[in-house]
């Protein structure tokens, strides 16, 4: 009895830690999603928030992104960012190279890497389409919202993000706000746009859902069966119980058998 | 000994009072085993005779239950008249075979829960996380609610994920323990930091094993209306006190003010 339940409880571990297993383990070819809270960006001054989740199929994905609190009316070039040697996170003040108390598209780089997917609404994707501003969402009101499906991207890309690798950024802030993109500092990606253009307003770390189910079960826990008394008294009756079963079954088979 | 030799006893009793010596003795036997195996399930559970928490009506630990995602392929982008508002109004999301993305609010973090067909309410909340072996942590005390903080807060785009704990170590019932009573149509009333009240309208009420939790269905759903997900333990118990299940309320949201 007792070994039998041991047996029991050791394989359905097994199994638990297979599935997790599983469930954890990269996946290449399966369909996988990752998912991002966006976050204002640090020093950049936007009072906005945003989710975002992406499906993997291969070499395809699917965006599905909605945002506010962004400049209202104005185009947002928004990408996906991955480096190999970056930090798979969103910036912190702390990379603030230039010290102004913003912070610009290159110097999030070592958070989130290069651009590798261009969430733009038609046409192409490519990082070639980083700063395409006709093609992005303008937030009317300040609300964004994006899906898209059949987006390539090469095999690296979709095992990065499918890793949860990859960071969502959505650009164009409003230092000065005054209601468009202005000022006299110039886009490090672009000369002829003002920063504020092209300046990182939210972002997030697309990540893997968590493993498994939750152990949301205080679930009586050991000192309950330690402390005897009626636990201890109902396992005695219980065994006796079915030991005496045993016994009467084992009687009553006896007694078919003779009749036969 | 053959089976077909009479056995010893055959002799001392005629065969009517033999037949009933068998009957009786499987009886016996099956009330044994059944008083046996109750005391032995209850003496594991250690709840001393009290039933286990309430379980969804409609449920049973049904295994393949990830409802394939619409969305898929190629889609258009959301139109912005799907949004018709910005400011939390008196807001009614879409049908859910709307194709795009329905209204949403603004991250703020909730203040109270209520579901008022149970007569739960808790302004008790906690940050879920990702741990290292992959799985989400859970709140330390039963009567917090836990948030997974990498998911969306209630009313924005996507399944905002909520746990707590269906009874503590010493069997006091957790603020969850009678979630599985819920039914579709029931309402789950959420108040945010930035003073916006939500009511999300109760969809499904299933009871999954562990081993087969529905990852997608509750992490991801559709992701294009303000949906939450509520998440405790039920079922069975094994020898280490660890339920079965997990029992998931899913609902959208039907109105923000």
């Amino acid at each position: 009895m007792g070994t039998t339940t041991t047996t029991r409880i050791a394989g359905a571990s097994i199994a638990v830690a297979a599935a997790m297993a599983l469930t954890v383990g990269p996946a290449f070819a399966a369909e996988t999603w990752v998912s991002a809270n966006l976050k204002p960006v640090a020093g950049n001054g936007v009072d906005g928030s945003g989710t975002a989740m992406v499906e993997v199929t291969g070499n395809s994905i699917t965006v599905t992104m909605a945002a506010n609190g962004l400049l209202p009316d104005n185009p947002h070039a928004a990408h996906i960012h991955f480096g190999a040697e970056a930090r798979h996170e969103c910036p912190a003040l702390s990379d603030d190279t230039n010290g102004d108390g913003h912070l610009n598209t290159t110097e999030g780089g070592p958070a989130y890497g290069d651009i590798v997917v261009s969430l733009t609404k038609t046409g192409d994707t490519s990082p070639k389409s980083g700063l395409a501003i006709d093609r992005f969402d303008t937030a009317p009101g300040g609300k964004l919202t994006y899906q898209r499906g059949s987006i390539t991207v090469s095999s690296d890309v979709a095992t990065a993000i499918s890793a949860g690798q990859s960071v969502v950024v959505i650009h164009g802030v409003d230092y000065n706000k005054d209601g468009k993109y202005s000022g006299d500092t110039k886009s490090d990606l672009d000369k002829s746009l003002p920063t504020e253009a092209t300046d990182p307003a939210l972002c997030g770390a697309l990540h893997v859902a968590p493993a498994g189910g939750m152990h949301t079960g205080g679930g009586f826990a050991a000192d309950g069966l330690k402390s005897g008394g009626q636990n201890e008294a109902l396992l005695l009756i219980g065994g006796g119980a079915l030991l005496a079963a045993a016994g009467t079954g084992a009687f009553a088979a006896r007694r078919a058998r003779s009749r036969a | 000994m053959t089976e077909h030799t009479p056995s010893p006893d055959s002799d001392r009793s005629n065969p009517r009072t033999r037949r009933l010596g068998a009957g009786v003795a499987i009886a016996v036997t099956a009330v044994l085993v059944v008083v046996g195996i109750v005391a032995l399930v209850i003496g594991l559970r250690g709840t001393s005779g009290t039933p286990g928490p309430p379980q969804p009506a409609a449920g049973g630990a049904s295994s393949n239950s990830n409802p394939a995602t619409p969305g898929a392929g190629p889609t258009r982008s959301g139109t912005p008249s799907s949004s018709p508002s910005v400011s939390p109004g008196q807001i009614e999301t879409p049908a859910q075979a709307s194709v795009g993305i329905g209204d949403f609010l603004e991250a703020s973090q909730p203040t109270s829960i209520s579901i008022p067909s149970i007569g739960v309410r808790s302004s008790h909340f906690v940050s879920l996380r990702i741990q290292h072996d992959g799985t989400i942590s859970v709140p330390g005390t039963a009567q917090e609610v836990g948030l997974y903080d990498a998911g969306p807060t209630p009313g924005q785009l996507g399944p905002s994920v909520l746990a707590a704990h269906v009874d503590t170590p010493s069997g006091v019932p957790g603020i969850f323990y009678d979630l599985g009573k819920v039914q579709p149509g029931d309402v789950v009333n959420v108040a945010r930091r930035d003073r916006s009240h939500l009511t999300f309208t109760v969809d499904k009420v299933s009871a999954y094993k562990k081993t087969q939790f529905p990852t997608d269905a509750v992490y991801k759903g559709d992701f294009t209306r303000p949906e939450i997900r509520l998440v405790t333990c039920g079922g069975p118990t094994d020898s280490r006190n660890e339920y079965r299940d997990n029992v998931v309320v899913f609902a959208h949201l039907t109105n923000a003010t």
